[in-house]
């Protein structure tokens, strides 16, 4: 995925950066119980996959992988961080 | 004597800047149809980004002048319209309000401060200025806008969507027609972001260049909702001066700049009342409170409304005040405050969002 913004800066991004990075409830854990990405070690193939990009408003982007999974509402601001 | 070139005219109008937009209003393609007589007749159409600008008269005053200067030139025909523009470049075209061009909530934090009375009055100014207007009730629970409109009908429904019910020159939706008597909405939080939502799919809301969305207060789930599920041109913040209500009226603003919808500003309502008996003007709620959180917070102030019988009476009888007494000091508070409205929301129809390339 490619995002170009508003003040001309380009950032790509792989599937699998994206999926490691997911800040939804299942993946990153909530009330202080761990989320599945910080219990497992390896993800399939599928779930690295994008599938399709949806805009939140004009805050977000909600990305869907092949899995299925499709929690994940990152932030531009998040997706900015993640640029480095 | 020579006449002027077109590019002569266009040189001339550029050093016209757009004090919003801080650019020339030739370089913003404002400047259309413009001819040159051979007797130096000068004539062109000056496009607006919205009709309800605040400078309008000084563009049309400022372009005969810059014109009428330049040698040559025997008469100079300045023709005023305007073409409001959609806010954002969409990455798709999308099924959420396809023909509505600007999006403005107008939301407040706490409740009991005018909130629906300003969108009322704001969408009746917008449309009295001539752009076609929307006014979407999105409070759920206490819906004012059937009242305040004397709109009190059940809506149509053509080819599967409701038809918005038409009054004072706009389109209304409100959930007080879909559940219209004394009978309450007893909603959980996740049926409200539902039924905001179909107001927005399910209402033919056709093209429309202003769509202002009166929402709850609260910075929950309709507030949420209506920000997830639209591209929000902006949000107006509606406040009284008093402390205990800025200071909630802040954190409504603190939520939609986490949510990346632009603030479009503060407004303060009940600022003062003129005693009809003394003629003393009278601070109930203090004075100024806005303005000062606007500074502040580092956005716009828009504008300050008196507290006035008439207002409140008006809302009570189902006519806008700035339709039913366009010359009390209400009105004309009103007025002012969707010029600003208007030209902050035109400022946003230059940004971008960023531009997202799946492959």
């Amino acid at each position: 995925m490619e995002i170009t913004w508003e003040d001309g800066a380009r950032g790509e991004y792989t599937g699998e950066q994206l999926r490691w990075a997911c800040p939804c409830a299942e993946c990153r854990g909530e009330a202080g119980a761990p989320g599945r990405l910080s219990r497992v070690k390896t993800l399939q193939d599928d779930e690295l996959k994008i599938r399709d990009v949806t805009l939140v408003g004009q805050y977000a982007l909600q990305i869907a992988f092949e899995s299925g999974h499709a929690t994940g509402i990152y932030t531009f601001s998040l997706l900015r961080r993640l640029m480095q | 004597m020579a006449t002027p070139s077109s590019q002569q005219v266009l040189d001339a109008l550029a050093t016209i800047k757009d004090p919003d937009l801080g650019r020339d209003v030739v370089s913003l393609g404002m400047i259309k149809e413009l001819e040159v007589t051979s007797q130096g007749r000068v004539s062109f159409t000056f496009e607006l980004t919205t009709p309800a600008c605040p400078v309008r008269d000084r563009f049309k005053s400022q372009a005969e002048d810059a014109v009428g200067e330049l040698a040559g030139v025997t008469a100079v025909e300045v023709r005023m319209t305007a073409n409001v523009r959609p806010a954002f470049l969409r990455p798709k075209p999308s099924e959420i309000l396809p023909g509505v061009k600007q999006t403005i909530a107008v939301a407040s934090g706490k409740g009991g401060v005018g909130k629906s009375t300003v969108a009322v009055n704001l969408a009746a100014a917008l449309s009295k200025s001539g752009a076609s207007v929307g006014l979407l009730d999105a409070d759920i629970y206490g819906p004012s806008v059937p009242a305040m409109t004397g709109s009190r009908v059940m809506p149509q429904q053509a080819n599967g969507h409701l038809l918005p019910i038409e009054a004072h020159g706009m389109k209304l939706m409100s959930f007080g027609h879909l559940n219209p008597g004394d009978q309450p909405t007893i909603y959980r939080g996740p049926m409200v972001g539902k039924a905001i939502e179909a107001m927005m799919v399910q209402v033919d809301w056709g093209r429309l260049d202003y769509l202002v969305i009166d929402l709850p207060p609260g910075t929950g789930d309709a507030s949420l909702t209506l920000a997830q599920a639209v591209p929000l041109t902006g949000v107006a913040i509606v406040c009284t001066p008093q402390d205990v209500a800025t200071e909630i009226a802040i954190k409504a603003l603190q939520m939609f700049r986490k949510l990346n919808v632009t603030p479009l500003g503060l407004i303060e309502n009940m600022s003062w009342y003129v005693c009809p008996s003394c003629g003393h003007r009278h601070e109930i709620f203090s004075h100024g409170g806005a303005e000062g959180a606007a500074k502040r917070l580092g956005v716009p102030f828009l504008g300050a409304i008196p507290l006035e019988e008439g207002i409140r009476q008006d809302a009570d009888s189902g006519t806008p005040v700035v339709i039913s007494r366009p010359e009390s000091a209400g009105a004309k508070a009103f007025v002012e405050i969707a010029s600003q409205v208007a030209a902050r929301t035109s400022i946003q129809s230059f940004r971008q969002l960023p531009v997202i390339n799946v492959h």
